[in-house]
C-alpha cells in the first residue's frame, strides 16, 4: 500500500475547557515510523488515541487507510481491525491464556478457524521469542513478556498501521530492550507505526521521523539525525536536555 | 417445664411428606428465580455502565424501583394486582395451573435481580477501563466486549458477594407462604399446627434451611476457587 496511512487534518480536541489538541496538521506515510515524544500533558498519548477513535476529535478530520474517523455511522469495529495498538499498561486478559488472547480477535472479529488462529498465534509467539509460555496465564509472566505477548496481540489481526502509547513506560528497565526489539524487528519488516515512547535510542535507531509536542501542539518535526542534533526551537531543546542527561 | 418433646411427630403421619413436598417446592421456587434475578442481574448491572444515557436511565429505573419496596408488597402485587390486568383466558389460565407460584418467582427474582445487579455493577467498575478499551482498539463491538471480557472478568470477582444474594434469596423464598405458596416454612407451619409440636417441627424447618444454605456457600466457594483468575488475587487461606 502507497501514500498516506494516517492523515491529521486540523485537528482539535477539548477535555471539558482543556485544549488538548490545537490545529494538528500530520501525514504518516504508509511504511513510515514515527516517534511521538513530549512532556507529561502535551497530548501526545490523545494524539495517537484518536487514531482508533479511543477518543473522539470536535474539530478537523483524521483519515486512517483512506477512511475518515469523523463519518457519521462509521463502522468503527471494522477500522479498528486494521489498526493495531499497545497500550502503557499491556492490558492482557487475566482469564485467558496468552493463546486465547491471541486468538480471541482473529476468531471472534475475522471469523479465522480454530485451528488457523492457533497455527498464527504460535507463530506469532515465535516471533515476539516466547513460545513457550503459549499455555501461561498473563499473572505468570514478566511485564516484558507480557508486552511482547500484547504485541503479537495486536499483529495477529494483521493490521496495516500499529499504535504504540507508551509501550515500556511501565516496564523495568531490564525489560525494555526486549520489547524494543521486537518493535524494531517489526519497523525493519516495512510495518507502518506511530509510536508514543521517551526511548529515545530507539527514535535515533529506528524511525523515520520525530515528532515533538507540547501543550497540544505540533512544535517540531525531523528525520531523528536532524532532531536530536540541531534541534529548531527552544523548547525542544528544554525538553531533549531534559531527559537526555543522564 | 410442661414441654413434652414428641419428635416422632416429624416422621409420623404426613410430616415427612409435606416437609419433602415443601423442600421441592422452595428448591423449585429458588432456583427458577435465582436465573431470574441472575440474568436480569447482569443485564441491569452491564447496561449501568454503557455510555448510551438511555439504557443506564432504564437500568436505574429498575434497580432503585423494585430493590426499594419490601418483598412482601412484592409478592401481593404480583399475585394480587398483576393477573387482575390480564385478560380473562390468561387469568383462568394462571389460577390453574399455580399462579401464586409463578407470582412468587418473579417476585423474588426481580427484586433480587435488582440487588444482583449493584453487585455485578461493583465488580464491572473494579475492572480497570483500559481493558475494556483494549478489546474495542482489537476490533470487537461493544457487545462482544462485555461478553467476551468485561462480564466473563465481572463474575469471577464477585462471588462472595452473589453468595450472599443467593443465600438471601433461597431465605427469602419463604415469605411466600403469605400467598400460600406451599413451600418449605408453609409446611413447616402446617406441622406445627396438626401435631401441636411447635418446637419438633420449627427445629425441623431450621436445619433443612441451614443445611441447604451452606450447600449453597460450599458450591459457591468451590466455583470460586474453580474460576479464579490466575494471579489477579491472592487468596489468603484459599486451598
Amino acid at each position: 500500500m502507497n501514500g498516506q496511512a494516517i492523515e491529521f487534518k486540523r485537528v482539535n480536541k477539548w477535555f471539558g475547557k482543556l485544549h488538548v489538541l490545537r490545529d494538528i496538521d500530520l501525514s504518516i506515510a504508509s511504511g513510515e515510523v514515527v516517534v511521538v515524544c513530549g512532556p507529561s500533558g502535551s497530548g501526545k498519548s490523545t494524539l495517537i488515541r484518536c487514531v482508533n477513535v479511543l477518543e473522539r476529535i470536535q474539530q478537523g478530520d483524521i483519515v486512517v487507510l483512506g477512511q475518515s474517523v469523523t463519518v457519521p455511522g462509521l463502522n468503527l469495529a471494522k477500522l479498528r481491525t486494521r489498526v493495531g495498538m499497545v497500550f502503557q499498561q499491556f492490558n492482557l486478559f487475566a482469564h485467558m491464556t496468552v493463546l486465547q488472547n491471541i486468538m480471541l480477535a482473529p476468531m471472534r472479529v475475522k471469523r479465522v478457524s480454530r485451528d488457523e488462529a492457533e497455527r498464527t498465534a504460535r507463530a506469532l509467539l515465535e516471533r515476539v521469542g516466547i513460545p513457550h509460555r503459549a499455555d501461561s496465564y498473563p499473572a505468570n509472566l514478566s511485564g516484558g513478556q507480557q508486552q511482547r505477548v500484547a504485541i503479537a496481540r495486536a499483529l495477529a489481526m494483521q493490521p496495516d498501521v500499529m499504535l504504540f502509547d507508551e509501550p515500556t513506560s511501565a516496564l523495568d528497565p531490564e525489560m525494555i530492550n526486549e520489547v524494543l526489539e521486537v518493535m524494531t524487528d517489526l519497523a525493519r519488516d516495512g510495518m507502518t507505526m506511530m509510536c508514543v515512547t521517551h526511548e529515545m535510542g530507539f527514535a535515533r535507531r529506528v524511525a523515520h521521523r520525530v515528532i515533538f509536542m507540547d501543550e497540544g501542539q505540533v512544535i517540531e518535526q525531523s528525520e531523528p539525525e536532524a532532531f536530536f542534533a540541531a534541534p529548531k526551537s527552544d523548547r525542544t531543546k528544554q525538553f531533549l536536555s531534559k531527559i537526555l542527561s543522564h | 417445664m410442661q414441654y413434652q418433646f414428641k419428635w416422632s411427630v416429624l416422621w409420623s403421619g404426613q410430616s415427612a411428606g409435606w416437609l419433602l413436598q415443601g423442600l421441592i417446592t422452595t428448591l423449585e421456587l429458588s432456583a427458577l428465580a435465582w436465573i431470574l434475578a441472575v440474568c436480569l442481574g447482569i443485564l441491569a448491572g452491564a447496561l449501568r455502565t454503557v455510555t448510551f444515557a438511555p439504557l443506564r436511565a432504564a437500568a436505574v429505573f429498575y434497580v432503585e424501583f423494585f430493590r426499594n419496596v419490601p418483598l412482601l408488597v412484592w409478592m401481593f402485587f404480583w399475585y394480587f394486582g398483576v393477573p387482575p390486568l390480564l385478560p380473562r383466558v390468561v387469568q383462568d389460565w394462571l389460577f390453574n395451573h399455580g399462579a401464586e407460584f409463578w407470582a412468587a418467582v418473579i417476585a423474588l427474582g426481580v427484586y433480587t435481580g435488582a440487588r444482583m445487579s449493584e453487585v455485578i455493577r461493583a465488580g464491572i467498575l473494579s475492572i480497570p477501563r483500559t481493558q475494556f478499551e483494549a478489546s474495542l482498539a482489537m476490533g470487537l463491538t461493544v457487545g462482544q466486549a462485555y461478553r467476551l471480557i468485561i462480564l466473563p472478568i465481572a463474575l469471577r470477582l464477585i462471588v462472595p458477594p452473589m453468595t450472599n444474594e443467593s443465600l438471601n434469596l433461597l431465605k427469602n423464598s419463604s415469605v411466600a407462604l403469605t400467598i400460600s405458596v406451599a413451600e418449605l416454612t408453609f409446611q413447616t407451619r402446617q406441622v406445627e399446627t396438626y401435631t401441636a409440636k411447635a418446637i419438633e417441627a420449627l427445629t425441623a424447618g431450621t436445619l433443612i434451611y441451614l443445611v441447604l444454605c451452606l450447600g449453597i456457600a460450599t458450591v459457591m466457594s468451590r466455583l470460586e476457587r474453580r474460576f479464579a483468575i490466575p494471579g489477579l488475587i491472592a487468596r489468603v487461606g484459599a486451598g
